[in-house]
């Protein structure tokens, strides 16, 4: 599946003024002090649209990782505010923090991180198990089947192949219904075929489900599944694209590269 | 290599630190016993020196025994006495100064409260006070001069809380009397033991009624030697009577107190050992974690060149620094336990065993050699394992833990340990039980319990996370899995801990078996209404029995006492009895003859004893009894196997021919009363009896029954305390495998924080998973313990301990505790798990 379509104006406001899953005010991110220090994001101010998929893209070094996981509670700003889903997280306990990850976010990661002494089955209800809150069956068989492996349930991750485990995580990162997941990198360890498959996967669940999903990745196949691209850069936002295709954020890509030797 | 070596230390500070103190701790009890050993040895010297001043030659009779023995229980063979009446020929002897005969016995004295001042188990000793013997020096006031006056030794004054010039009672060999303190004189340590003097005159009355004493002091005129001393003294001497230098007699004492403390010290170093044993499971499974962890790193050098022997020597080499470190911590930690330990005997005896701990190269050398031997043979299998990484698997990213298989080697453990468990329970149900035979399947079943545990562990840690997992839910079944990723791992874990568990169920169960049995014996066995007991270290004196038979409401005695016979092989203290009053107070069911055979040559022997040496009624046996050599003895009867007496009885008036008459001691009266007497009546007239002798007690046939068991308790108790060093040793191995497997497991822990997990969650998990391993432990620790100790009751059937008991209570207490050891070893790791940083987690080493 490929955008080709021109986006309307009444998509584009929807997706820069309307409704925000999460928004960053402010944010900075410094580590170390003195002449170790790194600027990892500078006054970072950004939304996420409820309902879209936004990619976030940038050369090595350039905060985008930092980003999200400041953005998914991973990780405390050094200055700025984090609100996801209406919830203001300056401030908030671990314990809070913790709940909030667990009932309101998911997460997909580059390596899988799947529990390997877990079937895929409990490994996919693992966050409805340790909040003690009772599995949607439904929507646990509309997920699986979804994702196609219905017959891998009862095996362990070592006995999966990497697409696979990959969309157990994805299975996973969805099966509380969160407001919104987190991906890193998620095609990153994937050959081409597997990393379509679950591309496809998540722009769907968008299209399908409403569900909100931030990506981080490198790949302009896969930034160009996205409603919107934001590309970072020495911890600043520089540029954004909507209904990105392939080819747009390559040449985007090219442009920045290029900045990036002048400078 | 040498610096890949170091880096690998480096690498795992902690890590490396918690298995050099697995190591510290066995090494510590080899260094603390050698310590100690040394320690009492040099008192003992100075004791045994300071004893023998003033004996240049010392006269006795020919024979083997020790001279002296104050001894109830007839411990050993005696020799027969030497004459009072030798001294004045003695003394005539040219060179000779002065001879002293060695008066001594037993004498007890009340403190200030009016009870026998407590010695801890070791003997009250009554000397003859002499104006000028050079083995003590009179410290304030004089000697005593008549019956009614004593003098006292330093520590015994003042643990009986009295001062010169108080009077108190005192029993002076079998008189009971009223006495004052004339004055205080200084011995070196006597480890627990007091001391009475009396005047020269009353303790030849006393210790020496027959006018017979074990030795004579003989002390040169100045300028004469203790050889030419010796020759002179000893052409004076009758052929049964010989003469040795002080120095021989002094190293024959000497000899005889090491090899009483050999057999502390070999005691002590088996617990060293087993707490090494423990430790070095600590060992393997550590060494074997940190291989699995660097197998990316072993792999790299493989690759870029170091042949196998180089990653061997690199591991071994950590494992010869941690070895070191483990033996210098554990001779610190060690003169530690020693000093605690000698100033724990020294309060518990009252004594000063004197200041200083002496350290020999031996002891260091020794230790150091333990240590870093035990570790490095620990690490050798780790360090194959760790040879045999491919170098390929650098350039792979999947090298994870080297996890084995459970399948070959579980089923050898299987087969050992049940081959092993045959053999021991046959060799303890036949006929004659094969000790040699019993130990070989004990080991083989131990060895393969040790080696199969990996076998059990699926099984079994299932059934014990169950109810975490019906409770906790999802936090459990992560738990139990955990615990189930690599079995071998867990049960070498496990292993740790069920050594030491399976030390004290076995010895528990021994301990409640013997307990039953005495009570069995009292309930079926014992026909007695009263027993008169002096305690373990001092006889009933000889008036109590004759007073008690002067009782109208009593109609019998049974005075026990104990001589040693050795037959061929065999070599024990029997009961001395006399067969009528004997039959009023103990039921004996006779085999074959009467018991009333019993007589001057004539003994009764148990059924095993005469099955087992092919012995009937009307055999002749010839012998040692006590003094006795060759003593022809008749077997008049056999009796059915009993519980309260061993495998012979003899006669009184045998134990009065063996033993010299100042020896002659009651252990302990039966009181059987007539019937129908009013038992609370006659308990109250031989309480009045007893009284002023002190320490003699009056008990009914319950009370004597407890009094037995809580002297056994009190033994086991001190086993427990010396196994709980391994158990510390097995919780510090649950620590440093968890540590180590949280480590391992950094990444998981972090995506389940990032799911949601909560840190009490998280720690619940690691809780759970330390629980099931100590509990996995315990449990394969008690079946072991229990295994044994049934099996060793069964073989000791025969010895008396027919009755096998079961401490259910200890058990379950053990497995409870096992669980709170869990929740204690899950602590530390727990902490570092829940504070690890979710995103370095994750993100880490991608």
């Amino acid at each position: 599946m490929t955008i080709t379509r021109e986006p309307t104006t009444a998509e584009i406001d929807a997706l820069t003024d309307g409704d925000a899953v999460a928004r960053a005010e402010h944010l900075s991110k410094v580590y170390g002090t003195g002449d170790a220090k790194v600027v990892a994001l500078d006054d970072v101010t950004v939304e996420f649209g409820r309902g879209r998929l936004t990619a976030i893209m940038g050369p090595s070094g350039s905060g985008k990782s930092t980003l999200m996981h400041c953005m998914a509670a991973l990780d405390a700003p050094t200055s700025g505010r984090v609100e996801i889903d209406g919830i203001d997280i300056d401030g908030l306990k671990d314990k809070t923090l913790t709940l909030l990850r667990r009932d309101r976010l998911g997460f997909v990661f580059q390596a899988y991180n799947l529990v390997p002494t877990l079937t895929a089955r409990e490994n996919i209800t693992l966050p409805v198990d340790i909040a003690g809150s009772k599995l949607d069956v439904e929507w646990f068989d509309t997920v699986v089947d979804t994702l196609g492996i219905r017959d891998r349930l009862s095996h362990r991750p070592d006995e999966l192949s990497g697409g696979q485990q990959q969309r157990v995580a994805c299975a996973r990162a969805l099966i509380r219904r969160p407001a919104i997941v987190f991906a890193d990198e998620p095609t990153g360890n994937l050959d081409t075929r597997a990393g379509v498959e679950i591309l496809a996967f998540l722009r769907s669940s968008v299209d399908d489900f409403g569900q909100s999903i931030v990506m981080v990745t490198h790949d302009p196949t896969a930034a160009a599944y996205a409603d919107r691209v934001l590309f970072l850069v020495d911890g600043h936002i520089v540029d954004e694209i909507l209904q990105p295709t392939t080819t747009s954020v390559l040449d985007r890509m090219k442009r920045f590269e290029l900045d990036g030797q002048d400078s | 290599m040498w610096h890949v070596t170091l880096r690998g230390l480096q690498g795992h500070v902690v890590r490396l630190l918690l298995t050099a103190v697995a190591v510290m701790l066995g090494v510590s009890f080899v260094t603390g016993t050698f310590v100690l050993r040394d320690s009492i040895d040099n008192t003992l010297g100075s004791l045994v020196g300071q004893a023998s001043k003033g004996l240049d030659v010392s006269v006795r009779s020919v024979g083997t025994g020790e001279v002296s023995p104050v001894s109830v229980n007839g411990t050993s063979t005696v020799r027969p006495g030497v004459p009072l009446a030798l001294v004045e020929t003695i003394a005539a002897v040219p060179g000779v100064a002065r001879v002293v005969p060695n008066l001594q016995g037993t004498a007890i004295l009340a403190g200030s409260d009016g009870i026998a001042v407590r010695t801890g188990g070791a003997p009250s000793l009554g000397f003859a006070f002499t104006e000028d013997d050079p083995s003590f020096t009179l410290v304030s006031g004089r000697g005593p001069t008549g019956p009614g006056e004593i003098a006292v030794e330093t520590d015994t004054l003042e643990r009986a809380h009295l001062q010169v010039g108080d009077s108190t009672q005192a029993v002076i060999g079998d008189q009971a009397r009223e006495v004052t303190i004339t004055g205080e004189v200084r011995f070196g340590a006597l480890f627990g033991a007091t001391a009475v003097l009396v005047d020269s005159a009353t303790a030849r009355r006393v210790f020496a009624p027959d006018g017979m004493v074990d030795a004579l002091v003989v002390t040169a005129e100045p300028g004469v030697s203790h050889v030419e001393l010796r020759a002179a003294v000893a052409t004076a001497l009758p052929a049964n009577l010989e003469a040795v230098t002080g120095a021989t007699a002094q190293s024959e004492v000497e000899t005889s107190m090491q090899q009483g403390l050999q057999f502390f010290t070999t005691f002590l170093l088996a617990f060293a050992g087993v707490a090494l044993f423990v430790g070095s499971f600590i060992i393997v499974n550590t060494f074997s974690m940190l291989v699995g962890q660097r197998a990316r790193e072993l792999a790299l050098l493989r690759a870029i060149g170091a042949t196998r022997a180089q990653v061997i020597r690199s591991v071994l080499g950590e494992a010869v620094l941690i070895g070191l470190v483990g033996s210098a911590l554990g001779i610190a930690f060690g003169l530690l336990i020693a000093a605690g330990a000698k100033a724990a005997i020294g309060s518990f005896l009252n004594t000063n065993l004197g200041s200083g701990l002496p350290v020999h190269a031996t002891t260091v050398v020794l230790s150091v050699l333990v240590g870093v031997v035990v570790t490095v043979v620990a690490a050798v299998l780790p360090a194959r394992r760790a040879s045999r990484v491919a170098p390929v698997a650098a350039m792979r990213g999947d090298v994870g833990t080297l996890a084995g298989g459970v399948g070959k080697r579980g089923l050898i453990g299987l087969a050992l340990l049940v081959s092993g468990a045959l053999v021991l329970g046959t060799a303890v149900t036949r006929n004659e039980v094969s000790w040699l035979m019993a130990g070989l399947g004990a080991v083989a079943a131990v060895l393969g319990m040790l080696i199969g545990a990996p076998l059990a562990t699926r099984p079994v840690v299932r059934l014990i996370a169950w109810p975490f997992v019906a409770l906790f839910g999802t936090v459990g079944r992560l738990a139990r899995e955990n615990a189930l990723r690599v079995p071998r791992r867990t049960a070498t874990t496990a292993s740790a801990l069920m050594i030491g568990l399976a030390l004290i169920s076995g010895t528990a169960v021994l301990a409640e078996s013997v307990k039953a049995s005495v009570s069995s014996a009292v309930t079926d066995e014992l026909t007695s209404d009263f027993v008169l007991n002096g305690g373990n270290t001092a006889p009933v004196p000889a008036p109590v029995a004759d007073a008690a038979r002067e009782l109208p409401a009593v109609r019998s005695v049974a005075a026990v006492s104990f001589v040693n016979v050795q037959i061929g092989t065999l070599d024990t203290n029997v009961a001395v009895v006399t067969a009528a009053d004997l039959a009023d107070n103990f039921a004996i069911p006779m085999a074959h003859g009467q018991l009333s055979a019993l007589g001057r040559h004539t003994v009764v022997v148990s059924e095993t004893l005469a099955d087992d040496r092919g012995w009937h009624v009307g055999d002749t046996v010839s012998g040692t009894v006590g003094s006795l050599t060759g003593e022809p003895l008749v077997v008049g009867g056999i009796y059915r196997d009993i519980q309260a007496f061993g495998s012979m009885l003899v006669d009184h008036s045998l134990y009065a021919a063996a033993t010299p008459t100042s020896q002659q001691v009651d252990a302990q009266l039966f009181v059987r009363a007539v019937p129908g007497a009013d038992l609370p009546a006659l308990r109250a007239e031989l309480t009045h009896i007893v009284q002023p002798y002190l320490i003699v007690s009056v008990q009914d046939g319950a009370e004597f029954a407890d009094a037995a068991g809580a002297s056994i308790d009190m033994l086991i108790n001190l086993l427990y305390v010396l196994l709980l060093f391994s158990v510390i040793v097995a919780i510090l191995g649950i620590i440093n495998t968890l540590a180590l497997s949280v480590f391992e497991r950094t990444r998981e822990i972090g995506l389940l924080r990032a799911i949601g997990l909560r840190r009490q969650q998280l720690s619940s998990m690691i809780t759970i998973e330390a629980v099931t391993t100590a509990v996995f432990g315990a449990v394969l620790g008690i079946v072991l313990g229990l295994g044994l100790g049934i099996a060793l009751q069964h073989g000791l059937t025969s010895q008396g301990l027919s009755t096998l008991a079961i401490p259910w209570t200890l058990i379950l207490g053990m497995l409870v505790a096992s669980g709170v050891v869990g929740v204690l070893a899950a602590g530390l790791p727990a902490v570092r798990a829940t504070r690890l940083n979710i995103l370095a987690a994750i993100v880490g080493s991608g």
